[in-house]
């Protein structure tokens, strides 16, 4: 199958800003200077032995990665870590990207596999699903911010109790936005199969969350 | 029907204004919930220490490329002088392999054609009882394991077939969707230069 090139990917890139005087930048003779450099060539320097050039990849997607990997765990420091394997995980296995030019996409499956394989990890080891007590009810009183404090701390135990594959499409769709084709090639799933998970995931929230949908 | 129109409506197919008012009241209602999701679970930028840790960690690995270069060092045609003899014990060693009893592996299973562009059908097979899912996946489809085995009769034997086009691949087994596993079964391996070994797939055009 085709990973599909994911132009948002580049949403969370840091803007880079300008030098408060014109440096006139030294090149290597041949080669492209570092922020000009395309994601292919950068795949391709890396390949070649310019291992430092690994660091634009992590400059370019870093925020992105880390960005939905800390919509999945909710920690910030879990999430950095899982960047951090997927970008490692990402440079040993770089000999093996075939399309350079989607080197964002690829990353970012990488990272959606790590993410997933922690979440198993943790909520067999730390959380029992089938144990967990049913949400309870917010406290609705005048302070507005009271209930909407509640209503976030519930939304966030329902989706601990989707399945991580659930929660990954739910998180996908519903919070980052990305269209079922994007995330049918991220899960390696047809868009017809992504559209039942992402309903199974609503019907399971709707029942933990009645009063709300 | 309500429920399909709000289903539609959450999928993107159809718009608030083509909903009754049944449907559209619980349409709203979802929007309410999905945008709490959407407050609690906000994305962040990336500590600046993530690039600095991953380059300190990659500094201790070996060159990514490494194994795809010296792959290619030794396909790449080269001049070979050989003296009569030598060619002889050549010939010879070719020809016992060729009688060599063959073992397990991919078997492909090529129909007609014998040109370059012939596709055959390798059957690949992997035994793991206690997987929930076994794809194949390599040099042929990118390393995405698209192509899905099956144990259809759960004896825990997983198989599929694999359209390929002569070559020689590299390819390994991905189990429950995120664990490379290496075909023990395959006839040849290769380092890839990371601490995993490769199996290779040698795909000749079937005779005509």
């Amino acid at each position: 199958m085709t990973v599909t090139t994911a132009p948002h990917l580049h949403r969370g890139v840091r803007p880079v800003p300008a030098p408060p005087e014109p440096v006139e930048p030294t090149y290597v003779r041949g080669m492209a200077p570092p922020a000009e450099r395309t994601d292919a060539q950068v795949v391709r320097d890396v390949l070649a032995g310019d291992r430092d050039a690994y660091r634009l990849l992590v400059r370019r997607y870093g925020d992105a990665l880390h960005a939905h990997a800390l919509r999945m765990v909710g920690s910030q420091d879990v999430a950095a870590d899982l960047a951090q394997e997927a970008f490692v995980t990402g440079y040993r296995k770089l000999g093996s990207l075939r399309a350079p030019e989607r080197v964002g996409a690829w990353l970012f499956r990488i990272l959606a596999n790590v993410v997933r394989d922690h979440l198993r990890r943790t909520r067999r080891r730390h959380i029992s699903l089938h144990v967990l007590p049913e949400i309870p009810a917010p406290q609705r009183g005048p302070d507005e911010d009271t209930v909407d404090a509640d209503v976030r701390t519930r939304v966030r135990q329902a989706l601990a109790k989707l399945t991580p594959e659930q929660q990954e499409a739910f998180v996908l769709k519903h919070v980052e936005g990305r269209s079922y084709e994007e995330i049918a090639a991220v899960m390696d799933l047809s868009v017809a199969a992504l559209k039942m998970r992402v309903h199974r995931a609503r019907e399971a929230l709707q029942g933990l969350l009645k009063e709300f949908a | 029907m309500k429920d399909e129109d709000v289903r539609r409506y959450l999928d993107g197919e159809t718009e608030m204004d083509a909903m009754d008012d049944q449907a559209r009241s619980e349409a709203r209602s979802w929007d309410r919930l999905l945008a709490a999701f959407r407050a609690e679970t906000p994305g962040a930028p990336a500590p600046p220490w993530l690039e600095n840790r991953v380059m300190a960690r990659i500094e201790a690995l070996p060159e990514p490329g490494l194994a795809r270069r010296a792959w290619s060092w030794l396909l790449r045609p080269r001049p070979l002088r050989l003296s009569p003899a030598t060619l002889g014990l050549a010939a010879a060693a070719v020809v016992a392999l060729v009688l060599l009893p063959g073992r397990r592996g991919p078997a492909p299973t090529g129909d007609a054609g014998g040109a370059a562009a012939t596709v055959v059908y390798v059957q690949f097979d992997l035994r793991a009882p206690d997987a929930r899912s076994v794809a194949v996946g390599g040099d042929f489809d990118e390393w995405q394991g698209s192509y899905p085995l099956e144990d259809p009769d759960g004896d825990g034997i997983w198989t599929g077939r694999v359209p390929v086009k002569p070559g020689l691949y590299a390819y390994m087994f991905l189990v429950n969707g995120s664990k490379w596993v290496t075909d023990p079964e395959a006839a040849h391996h290769t380092d890839d230069g990371f601490g995993n070994r490769n199996a290779v797939l040698a795909v000749t055009a079937p005779a005509t």
